[in-house]
């Protein structure tokens, strides 16, 4: 048998997940009618063959709206993960370029990261309204500190390595120090640092809907779906919480192992291991 | 207004708790302090309610105590009226009642020999004292229709209203009487002084009230001596019945299929319904300025054919567990109800009414006219289950009619706007007949009823006619008949701006051998009805 050497079996693994992650990720707008239908003949059923997931009290199928909620979360943290990295992206970069810049962002950058975090998501999504514009806005705006704070450091230290100082010595333009110098270099942290914002923006996603401050009950989301398994838990119904806690889980630990392969693979120190 | 405050913080708490309670073994922790429930042998019952019930005022029959939509005896101090099993009046304090020719003054005689439970006697001027207070500081009820109370003698007060109000004898049959020498609003709730059937012993905030027969009541003397109540959200409850801690505890449906040994479930009927209001005039913006009404039901014929065209029972199977009953009004089994609200279920009829209206069935089953399809959205409040259910259950059996029926859950912030032009599940049920005032009699400014667009100077006319009648007992057949005169009305028959749905039971898991005294119908709010007579419940 053919072993896989560390670079290959992380690839294997970054392929796997990533498609299983996919798949849930589209699966969610295909059960959306699936997730909602009620239907009473079939209530409070615990697992079996026909609801591996078990019903709930409205005899909703749990199998179909954990996934259309796990699709809901993956896409949620994908639109909220994409603007804070954009948004890491701008102004660690311009925190690196420029001393003034750097001042203000440095300052924001303090500001966001002393308030709690889950006070912060809270605060912006009540501020914006709730439900799914309000969440994403909590999520997108207060995650973006952490990344913009390794970009920046990136920027700065790379600005100081000895082929920079040479390039620069040399005349080489700033679009071409950019392209070959500075881009290569950064870009991998860039995208590690966007995949590991998923799981974050999951979990803070589910959290404060937990709370009763996200996402609207009519969603089938994870949070949603948790909180409301909380009234039936003393009646005996742990299917309500056990499979779709679970399936967060599972989704924040893939993503997080993806983050990390996606890191050995484009990783400069390790690309060779 | 119909909240059951969904308080998340207080779920990630109960978690810890939970998870706390699991680690220590659930050991020792004996609320009361004195050790175990009642148990046969005893005269002291331990009764769970919902922690909602804890009153954040204190017991302050000035602040609300007793009063409002979740009205119930209050227990420490006494009322001059009482409502009767029948939900009919009776006296208390009062030894007679009446009011004057025009309706604009009450005469109250009250009984003599009553003391407070510091000593002093309870006379005329602390029943004024009592009255004008409320007026001034009283949230909960509606004191508009009274100018000022005065006491005439010793035993002797008088009531000047502000017009004639002939349900005032149910007003006073909610608010406690409570001593003007010692009354302080800053205190008192935590401290009563009172003339009830039991006193204050001590109240623990967040945890329980315990409260010991009053030795000098003047009436009969309780046979419980001692109740505590603990306050505690319901799975907890649950808990504590499994362990065997509490004689008595609220509940619900969701946990009714396992009764732990020991217990039994003692299903209380009630007036607590659930209903939609069914905007009655066509899409608009209202005089002031709100979005309100439906083109769809604007449609008497689409009413009434939603009205018979629900399947109540099969409502009650599938959502309550078979615990509740049928509503057809907002007061069903109440004095002033009429019979002529009850409707038989019949989809055929009903889809015949719809077809005569015009709305026939279109494209993927669902009805149209001139282009409109037959389309519903219905709200229910965000975080309460039960009405959840009721959504989806109503939604379910409207589709059969070929209406599309979509739900949504909303905060009470929006709710009470958008419900001017889209139907609501909606909870009432008080012990007056001012609810049906509340709920389709007209407002003067704005010319349409309060909650959903709807006006009928018929139904006004005899609800005005009520309200200036001699006496209470009177006014039943005049609010029988704002409901239907035999011409028009709010019933099927009639312009049916509202369906009402079930009737929730009030459960409670009741210790074996504990004999809980007959009930009145509970009205809406799952809190302390069950203890309005705590002092006639005995062990045997």
């Amino acid at each position: 048998m053919r072993v896989w050497n560390r670079r290959q079996a992380a690839l294997v693994f970054f392929a796997l997940a990533s498609a299983v992650l996919l798949a849930v990720a589209l699966c969610g707008p295909l059960l959306a009618g699936r997730a909602a239908e009620t239907d009473f003949s079939r209530k409070n059923l615990p697992p079996c063959l026909a609801y591996p997931f078990g019903t709930d009290w409205l005899g909703r199928d749990m199998l179909a709206r954990t996934l259309a909620g796990l699709s809901l979360s993956i896409r949620l943290g994908g639109l909220t993960a994409g603007v804070s990295a954009l948004a890491a992206l701008t102004l660690g970069t311009a925190a690196a370029l420029w001393r003034r810049a750097d001042c203000a962002v440095s300052w924001l950058i303090d500001l966001v990261m002393g308030i709690p975090h889950i006070l912060l998501v809270m605060l912006i999504a009540l501020a914006w309204g709730r439900g799914f514009a309000g969440v994403t806005a909590g999520v997108a705006l207060s995650h973006w500190p952490v990344l913009a704070r390794v970009i920046r450091g990136e920027i700065l230290q790379l600005r100081q390595a000895p082929y920079f100082l040479a390039a620069e010595k040399l005349g080489v333009s700033w679009g071409q120090m950019m392209r070959n110098h500075l881009l290569p270099h950064m870009l991998p942290q860039f995208f590690v640092g966007l995949v590991l914002l998923f799981p974050h923006a999951i979990l803070h996603e589910a959290s404060i809907t937990f709370l009763g401050f996200g996402l609207p009950p009519e969603q089938p989301a994870i949070g949603m779906i948790l909180s409301e398994s909380m009234g039936y838990l003393a009646a005996g119904r742990w299917w309500l919480a056990l499979f779709p806690g679970g399936a967060l889980v599972l989704v924040v630990l893939l993503f997080a192992g993806v983050g990390e392969r996606l890191r050995r693979l484009l990783d400069p120190a390790s690309i060779h291991e | 207004m119909k909240k059951r405050s969904g308080r998340p913080w207080s779920r990630a708490f109960l978690a810890l708790a939970l998870g706390a309670g699991l680690l220590s073994g659930c050991g020792s922790a004996h609320p009361s302090g004195s050790g175990e429930a009642g148990g046969p042998e005893g005269d002291q019952v331990i009764i769970a309610l919902n922690a909602a019930a804890e009153p954040a005022a204190g017991f302050d029959p000035c602040l609300g105590w007793g009063a409002g939509e979740h009205v119930h005896e209050p227990l420490l101090q006494s009322t001059l009226t009482v409502t009767n099993p029948d939900l009919t009046i009776g006296y208390d304090l009062a030894t007679g009642c009446a009011a004057s020719e025009d309706g604009m003054t009450w005469t109250v005689t009250i009984r003599e020999g009553v003391r407070f439970t510091d000593g002093t006697p309870l006379a005329a001027a602390d029943v004024a004292f009592t009255y004008n207070t409320a007026k001034q500081t009283s949230t909960a009820g509606d004191f508009t229709m009274l100018d000022h109370a005065q006491a005439v003698d010793d035993a002797t007060v008088v009531f000047h209203m502000t017009r004639p109000f002939s349900i005032w004898p149910y007003t006073m049959a909610a608010v406690g009487i409570v001593p003007e020498h010692c009354y302080d609003s800053a205190t008192y709730g935590q401290a009563p002084v009172g003339s009830g059937r039991y006193l204050l012993r001590q109240w623990d905030r967040g945890q329980q009230v315990i409260l010991e027969a009053n030795p000098d009541y003047y009436g009969e003397p309780p046979k419980i001596k001692r109740v505590v109540i603990l306050f505690m959200e319901e799975d907890a409850a649950f808990l504590a019945v499994q362990a065997g801690q509490v004689d008595a505890a609220d509940t619900s449906a969701v946990y009714a299929g396992q009764t732990p040994p020991g217990y039994t479930l003692l299903a209380c009927a009630s007036v607590d319904n659930r209903g939609i209001n069914l905007p009655a005039v066509p899409a608009g913006i209202d005089s002031q300025g709100r979005t309100a009404g439906s083109d769809f039901l604007a449609d008497v014929q689409v009413r009434r054919a939603i009205n018979i065209g629900i399947d109540r029972q099969e409502m009650i199977g599938h959502v309550l567990n078979g615990y509740g009953s049928p509503a057809y009004s907002v007061c069903d089994g109440l004095p002033w109800y009429s019979e002529a609200s009850q409707v038989a279920y019949n989809p055929a009829e009903a889809a015949a009414l719809l077809d005569q209206a015009g709305w026939t069935i279109g494209a993927k089953g669902v009805r149209e006219k001139d282009g409109v399809t037959a389309a519903l959205h219905l709200l229910y409040p965000a975080g309460d289950s039960v009405r959840q259910a009721l959504a989806a259950e109503l939604a379910n059996q409207l589709r059969r009619l070929g209406i599309d029926a979509a739900m949504e859950g909303v905060g009470w912030d929006t709710a009470y706007s958008r419900a001017l032009s889209e139907p609501m599940i909606w909870g009432w049920g008080a012990h007056t007949p001012m609810e049906l005032y509340n709920l389709y009699h007209t407002d003067k400014e704005t010319g349409t009823a309060a909650y959903s667009p709807y006006a009928n100077p018929a139904v006004d006319g005899y609800m005005d006619r009520a309200l200036a009648s001699g006496s209470a007992e009177e006014s039943y057949t005049l609010w029988q008949k704002a409901q239907w005169d035999g011409v028009t009305g709010i019933t099927q028959q009639g312009d049916i701006p509202w369906v009402w749905l079930v009737n929730v039971d009030h459960l409670y898991w009741v210790r074996e051998g504990l004999q809980v005294a007959e009930q009145k119908l509970h009205p809406h709010g799952h809190g302390w009805s069950i203890v309005n007579n705590v002092d006639q419940w005995c062990w045997s």
